[in-house]
């Protein structure tokens, strides 16, 4: 006999935001959540570790999204004040 | 409960006879989002599930920011083997600018009479006002891909 165990759907992840984007913080999630899966069938001290690798990982890419952020509005605002927009350049380098 | 998480019971038919191609060439999936209690068009109550057999206006949330009814297509990834499990993803997706309460979603396939695939259920309200509305899918392996048959 020919047998299928299981058909699963799994379980999706939903963030939202108020007013605007993501923060950092929360895309910082996102990639770690996709980054990182620990099963709950594993040993605690193998959890432990992978759980303070999460955490690790989770501040480096916080760090770095902060940078890619700040160096994007960096270029933006160079093309706006090339172009002439001085206050709308100054109004980004504000948000 | 009006939305339960579910394998469609006839999309595990429909598999069997080649209804569904979720090659990265293949058909076109997309996910509509619905609302309990009201939150939907027309104040209308979505009842998704296992015996959900085609995606439905009842109970979708109304259009708002880059949300429109029916959803947005779905990127197909590649459907793979993880070790003896078949599995399928799909890329994540993002409603911007959109004010949108949910309490979950139907994947259905929007090539093929838009057959029902799976549904997923939220477990509770996901709200953005104005914001973006981002569904992530979960990590691509035997335990966790959005769709898995072992």
């Amino acid at each position: 006999m020919f047998n299928v165990g299981i058909s699963q759907a799994g379980n999706v992840n939903v963030m939202t935001s108020d007013k605007g984007g993501l923060t950092n913080e929360q895309i910082a999630d996102l990639a770690v959540d996709k980054i990182v899966s620990i099963s709950d069938d594993a040993p605690a001290h193998i959890r432990q570790q992978a759980n303070q690798f999460r955490e690790h990982l989770k501040k480096v890419l916080y760090h770095y999204l902060l940078l890619a952020r700040r160096e994007e509005r960096g270029t933006i605002i160079q093309a706006l004040l090339s172009g002439g927009q001085k206050e709308t350049a100054e109004y980004i380098r504000r948000l | 409960m009006a939305i339960a998480q579910a394998m469609c019971t006839a999309f595990k038919k429909e598999l069997m006879l080649g209804t569904h191609n979720f090659a990265t060439n293949g058909n076109s999936f997309k996910l509509a989002l619905y609302a309990e209690g009201g939150g939907g068009k027309s104040s209308t109550t979505a009842t998704l599930g296992a015996a959900t057999t085609a995606y439905t206006t009842t109970g979708e949330v109304a259009n708002s920011g880059s949300y429109v009814a029916g959803g947005v297509a779905l990127t197909n990834v590649a459907p793979t083997n993880a070790g003896t499990t078949g599995i399928t993803d799909f890329a994540d997706l993002s409603y911007t600018t959109a004010t949108i309460t949910a309490m979950g979603a139907l994947i259905y396939n929007d090539t093929n009479g838009d057959k029902a695939v799976c549904v997923l259920d939220f477990t509770s309200n996901k709200t953005s006002t104005s914001g973006t509305f981002t569904i992530q899918f979960p990590t691509a392996d035997a335990s966790n891909a959005i769709i898995r048959i072992a």
